[in-house]
């Protein structure tokens, strides 16, 4: 995630940066995604498995092929809710409206102890997530994401994750718990 | 009005094969070593083309004869097909030598795939066909 950041490194907090590294140095062993739980949005775009977008003016559904994750973005005018007031979801609560040709999509009440890249960078319940989507041409969807998590980060920070449109191609099911038998089998830190 | 469902299929720039590895998105690192290649020659006893990574399990025989069977993980289903892999192309019985890493749980005859060589010089990557070695 830091590789498109100023120096790449993201911005973390002294305990988040710890933890990163734990998490790295165990070889990722925890990450959510090798456990066929869902990726964090922010990871999300940067998946190399596909992600189909269907939308109507009341809401955007994005299916995940990883994992077969469903995340929903809410365009029909709602407000973002308070963090404290909804449950908090892998996906985050998400509400859009457009802004001209972009699509601005915030996000919050994200579970704690999120992952939001290989190496695990932290994510937590406190963030706020901005991403402002537009279709530069016809084939590039352009995705610009702000991350604002005070109590992970010393800043916001935004990263870029081009998509690139598959015309002729379907998901393909991925039942990703149906013979997950590495899982006894990851070894962290020795 | 008549309201419509859209629909596209998006997926992120950095395609199969360039960007970040494809160990990086499942953990591979967790569970092999990249540090201990390893260099297997059997027949295949089993293709598993099942998720979250297929499995080509191969029947190797010792220098004694004894037959130890050893399983190396490859690619997405998924991610396979999409690279023009059909279920079959590798069939149960065929010689093969898969080159890949060590598991890091010593105890177990296991491996990721990196590389798969059958009999007549056909070499698949990770994720199915393609031409030449895994770069």
């Amino acid at each position: 995630m830091a590789a498109s950041m100023p120096g790449g490194v993201l911005p973390y907090q002294p305990w988040a940066q710890e933890l990163r590294n734990r998490r790295f140095a165990d070889n990722s062993k925890d990450h959510p995604d090798a456990h066929c739980l869902p990726l964090n949005p922010v990871q999300l775009w940067f998946h190399p498995q596909p992600r189909k977008l269907i939308w109507n003016p009341r809401e955007i559904v994005m299916i995940a092929e990883a994992n077969g994750g469903v995340r929903q973005i809410f365009t029909d005018g709602r407000p973002l809710p308070n963090k404290d007031d909804v449950q908090p979801w892998w996906y985050g609560y998400s509400v859009g409206k457009w802004d001209g040709d972009t699509l601005v999509v915030d996000s919050t009440g994200f579970l704690d102890n999120a992952w939001i890249d290989e190496e695990g960078s932290p994510l937590t319940n406190e963030a706020h997530v901005t991403e402002r989507i537009r279709r530069p041409n016809y084939g590039t969807l352009e995705v610009e994401i702000t991350v604002n998590d005070p109590k992970t980060y010393t800043k916001p920070w935004t990263v870029t994750a081009n998509q690139r449109l598959m015309a002729d191609d379907e998901l393909i099911e991925f039942i990703c718990g149906e013979n997950n038998t590495s899982l006894p089998h990851l070894v962290g830190k020795q | 009005m008549k309201r419509t469902a859209f629909a596209v299929l998006v997926a992120g720039l950095i395609a199969l094969g360039t960007g970040a590895p494809a160990w990086a998105h499942h953990s591979f690192a967790a569970a092999y070593d990249t540090n201990n290649p390893i260099t297997v020659h059997g027949v295949i006893n089993q293709v598993l083309l099942r998720n979250p990574h297929s499995w080509f399990v191969l029947d190797v025989k010792d220098a004694s004869g004894k037959v130890e069977q050893w399983s190396f993980e490859a690619g997405t289903p998924s991610g396979m097909i999409r690279n023009g892999y059909k279920p079959n192309i590798i069939k149960q019985g065929a010689e093969v030598t898969i080159k890949g890493f060590r598991a890091r749980d010593a105890s177990q005859n296991r491996g990721m795939l990196r590389e798969l060589t059958t009999a007549d010089g056909q070499v698949y990557g990770m994720f199915g066909p393609q031409e030449g070695p895994a770069k």
